[in-house]
C-alpha cells in the first residue's frame, strides 16, 4: 500500500486541480429546495407550537392569520415532500444506472472515526481520522434528516387528514402524531441551528460560509484535510484522466500533505 | 441670583392668596353639587336613601297630579284604537327602589305644565318608547350602554318589540334586579321564551331553578345593558373566555367536583390554540374552529354524563361530524376528552411526549459539547 505514495510528489500535486467538484447541480438544487421548504415550515409551524410567545403572534399576524399560516405550512410541506421524493428518485436512478455509491451508509469505520476524533480532539493522538467522502457527523445529520423527514411527513399527513387516518387506524394516533410532529420539529431545528450552522458557517475552518452548496466545489486543501480518502479517490481519477500513469492515490499522499501542516503540539504529544 | 430670589419671595404670598381663593371656590362648588340635589330629594347615583325626617317630609305624589291621575277612569285613547289607563295608584311605588326618592315630576318633567304637551304617538307601544329617555337623567351610564346593544339596534331599525328600560325594570314599581339570578332569567324569558326553555333544561338552568346562584344566567354571558349580538365573530371569539371565567376557577369548580384543567387541556390542543390565535386577529374574523359551545351546546348544555349530552360517548361522533363531516366512529378517540396525557390516560401520547422531553435536551447538550470540543481543538492547533 505504501509503495505508490512516494510517486505523488509536488509536481504531481501541481497537476491536480485547485478545486474538486463535491456536489452536482441536482444535489445543490435539492439542498436549496430543502432549505426553503424547511425554513418555511419552521416559520409557519413553530408559532403554532409556541402559541403564547409574542414573536409567534407577530409571525402569525404577519402572514395574515392562523388560517394563512396553516395554508402556507401545507404548501411548504408539499414542497418538502416533493423534494424528498425527488431525492429518493435520484438515488433510485443512480442505482438503476449502476452509478450509486453507498457513501452515506454507516460502516464500522465511522464508529472507529468517532472514537479517534474524540481522542484527537482531546489531544491523545496527533493524527486526525482519515474521513471518506462524508464523515460520521455528516452521515448522522443526513440520516437524521431522512428519518426526521419520514416522521414529519407521516405525522404531518395524519394531522392534515385526521378523519381519513382514523378510518383504519386508532384515533389516539392523531394526538400522538401531533406530539411527535411538534417534538421532532424542535429537535430538527436545534440540530440544524446548533450543528449544521456551525459546520457550514461558524466553524473557524469555513467562516464566514462554506460555499460548497452554492458553487458545488471544495478546495483541494480542505478536501485533503477533511476528506482525505475521498481526495485520494478523486486525485486518482483526475491524474488518470490527465494521463499520469500508475496507481497514484492512497493515504500516503494525504499523510505527506497533512504532516507538513501538522501543528507542533501534536508532534510533542 | 439675589434678584431672582427676591422676586420669588415677593411672588409667593400673592400666589398663595390666589390658591386660597380657588380652593374656597372649588369647595363651594363641590358643596353645591352634593347639597343642592339632596335638598331637592334627587339621589345621586347609588346613594343610600336618606333616613330621618327628610323621608316623611318628602312629597311623593303631588296632590295636583292626583287630582286627575287619582281617577281610576282616566284613560287616553290612541289613534290605532288602543287605550291606556292614566290612573296612578298612590301605593304602586311602595316597593319600588325609587320609593321615597323620586316624585312624579322627577321623571315626568315635561308634564310640569298643564295642560301637558301633547305627545305625537299613535299606539301604546309608541307611547312607551317615547318615554324611553326619561330614565337617562339619573341612569345616564346605563342608558348610554343600552345604545351599544342589540336591543337598541333593533329599535333603530324600527322594531316595536325592542325593549326599553321599563320593559325589563318596570315603570312605577321599579324593583331591584341585582342579586337575584332567578329574577334576571325570568325577565329575559318574557321575550326569549324559547331560549329560556332550552336553558331551563340545561345543567345551568336546572340548578338555577333550584336557586343556585353560582350558575350563569343570561346576563353572565350576554352582558347587562350593552348586550351584543351573540351570532357575531367577536362574540364567538370571546365565548371561550366566558366559559373559562367560571370553569377555570379552581375553587368554584372544586365545589362541584368539576376539573378546572378543562380550560388548559382545551387551550393547549389544536382547537384551543387556533381559537387563541383568532382572538388576536381582527374581531371580524370568524373563528372557524371548535369553541366550547360547538361541542357542549349553547343554552342547552348538559352534564357530560347526561345521556342527552352531545359529548357523551354515544353522541360524540355525531358531534364531531358537525365539523369533520367524514369522521368515522373511531375518530373521537383522536380527542383526549380534556384529559392530560398520562400513563393511565392516553399512554401513547404520554410516551411520545416523554421521549422528546428526554431526547431534545440530551441532543442539545451532545451537539453543544461537540461544537465546544471542535472549537477547543482549533484553539489548541493554533
Amino acid at each position: 500500500m505504501d509503495t505508490s505514495l512516494a510517486n505523488l510528489d509536488e509536481t504531481a500535486m501541481e497537476n491536480l486541480p485547485e478545486e474538486f467538484e463535491r456536489f452536482t447541480r441536482v444535489q445543490r438544487l435539492q439542498h436549496w429546495m430543502l432549505v426553503l421548504s424547511f425554513g418555511g415550515l419552521l416559520l409557519t409551524g413553530l408559532p403554532q407550537k409556541f402559541n403564547e410567545a409574542g414573536l409567534s403572534i407577530r409571525i402569525v399576524d404577519m402572514v395574515g392569520g392562523i388560517d394563512n399560516a396553516r395554508l402556507f405550512h401545507r404548501i411548504f410541506a408539499a414542497m418538502f415532500t416533493i423534494e424528498s421524493c425527488w431525492h429518493a428518485m435520484e438515488i433510485g436512478r443512480a442505482i438503476f444506472k449502476g452509478k450509486f455509491r453507498p457513501s452515506m451508509f454507516f460502516s464500522f469505520q465511522d464508529f472507529r472515526d468517532l472514537w479517534n476524533m474524540l481522542r484527537y480532539s482531546l489531544g491523545f493522538i496527533s493524527q486526525r481520522p482519515q474521513f471518506d467522502r462524508y464523515d460520521y457527523r455528516q452521515k448522522f445529520e443526513y440520516w437524521g434528516i431522512v428519518f426526521g423527514a419520514l416522521i414529519m411527513i407521516g405525522t404531518g399527513a395524519a394531522l392534515w387528514f385526521p378523519t381519513y387516518v382514523t378510518k383504519w387506524l386508532p384515533g389516539e394516533l392523531v394526538p400522538a402524531a401531533k406530539e411527535m410532529h411538534s417534538g421532532e420539529a424542535l429537535l430538527a431545528m436545534l440540530v440544524i441551528v446548533i450543528w449544521h450552522f456551525y459546520d457550514v458557517a461558524f466553524s473557524p475552518a469555513v467562516f464566514p460560509l462554506d460555499a460548497g452548496m452554492i458553487t458545488g466545489k471544495i478546495s483541494r486543501e480542505r478536501l485533503i484535510e477533511e476528506h482525505p480518502r475521498e481526495f485520494e479517490r478523486m486525485a486518482g481519477r483526475a491524474l488518470h484522466e490527465a494521463g499520469t500513469s500508475g496507481e497514484v492515490a492512497s493515504s500516503g499522499v494525504v499523510q505527506a500533505a497533512q504532516t507538513s501542516a501538522a501543528p507542533e503540539w501534536q508532534e510533542e504529544a | 441670583m439675589t434678584a431672582k430670589t427676591n422676586l420669588r419671595s415677593r411672588a409667593f404670598p400673592r400666589r398663595a392668596g390666589t390658591a386660597l381663593v380657588v380652593l374656597v371656590l372649588c369647595g363651594a362648588f363641590a358643596a353645591a353639587l352634593v347639597g343642592i340635589p339632596s335638598l331637592r330629594g334627587v339621589a345621586l347615583g347609588e346613594g343610600k336613601p336618606t333616613d330621618g325626617p327628610a323621608k316623611s317630609e318628602k312629597v311623593l305624589f303631588y296632590p295636583n297630579c292626583l287630582k286627575c291621575h287619582g281617577d281610576p277612569e282616566l284613560k287616553v285613547a290612541f289613534s290605532n284604537g288602543e287605550s291606556l289607563s292614566l290612573y296612578v295608584d298612590p301605593t304602586s311605588s311602595d316597593h319600588s327602589v325609587h320609593q321615597s326618592r323620586l316624585s312624579c315630576l322627577d321623571c315626568h318633567q315635561r308634564s310640569a305644565y298643564y295642560p301637558h304637551f301633547p305627545l305625537n304617538v299613535i299606539s301604546r307601544r309608541e307611547f312607551t318608547v317615547a318615554m324611553y329617555d326619561l330614565c337617562k337623567r339619573c341612569h345616564f351610564e346605563q342608558y348610554t350602554r343600552t345604545l351599544d346593544s342589540v336591543h337598541f339596534e333593533a329599535m333603530a331599525e324600527g322594531s316595536e318589540k325592542a325593549p326599553v328600560c321599563t320593559d325589563c325594570h318596570g315603570s312605577h314599581n321599579v324593583l331591584p334586579v341585582k342579586g337575584s339570578h332567578t329574577k334576571i332569567a325570568q325577565t329575559c324569558s318574557d321575550c326569549h321564551a324559547e331560549i329560556y326553555s332550552a336553558y331551563a333544561k340545561s345543567v345551568h338552568g336546572a340548578s338555577l331553578e333550584a336557586e343556585n346562584q353560582d350558575v350563569p344566567v343570561c346576563t353572565s354571558c350576554h352582558g347587562v345593558h350593552n348586550i351584543h349580538g351573540a351570532a357575531t365573530a367577536s362574540f364567538r371569539q370571546a365565548s371561550v373566555d366566558l366559559c373559562i371565567k367560571c370553569h377555570g376557577d379552581k375553587q368554584l369548580m372544586d365545589k362541584y367536583g368539576i376539573s378546572s384543567a378543562v380550560t388548559k387541556t382545551y387551550l393547549d390542543d389544536f382547537h384551543g390554540k387556533t381559537a387563541g390565535f383568532y382572538q388576536k386577529e381582527s374581531s371580524s374574523v370568524w373563528p372557524d374552529v371548535a369553541v366550547c359551545t360547538d361541542c357542549h351546546g349553547v343554552h342547552d348544555i348538559k352534564k357530560t354524563n347526561d345521556p342527552d349530552s352531545r359529548v357523551v360517548k354515544a353522541n360524540v361522533a355525531e358531534t364531531c361530524r358537525r365539523c369533520h363531516k367524514d369522521a368515522s366512529p373511531t375518530f373521537p378517540a383522536a380527542w383526549l376528552s380534556h384529559y392530560e396525557a398520562s400513563l393511565d390516560k392516553h399512554p401513547l401520547v404520554y410516551l411520545v411526549q416523554q421521549y422528546y422531553r428526554f431526547l431534545i435536551p440530551l441532543m442539545v447538550v451532545g451537539l453543544a459539547l461537540n461544537v465546544g470540543l471542535d472549537l477547543w481543538r482549533v484553539a489548541r492547533n493554533r
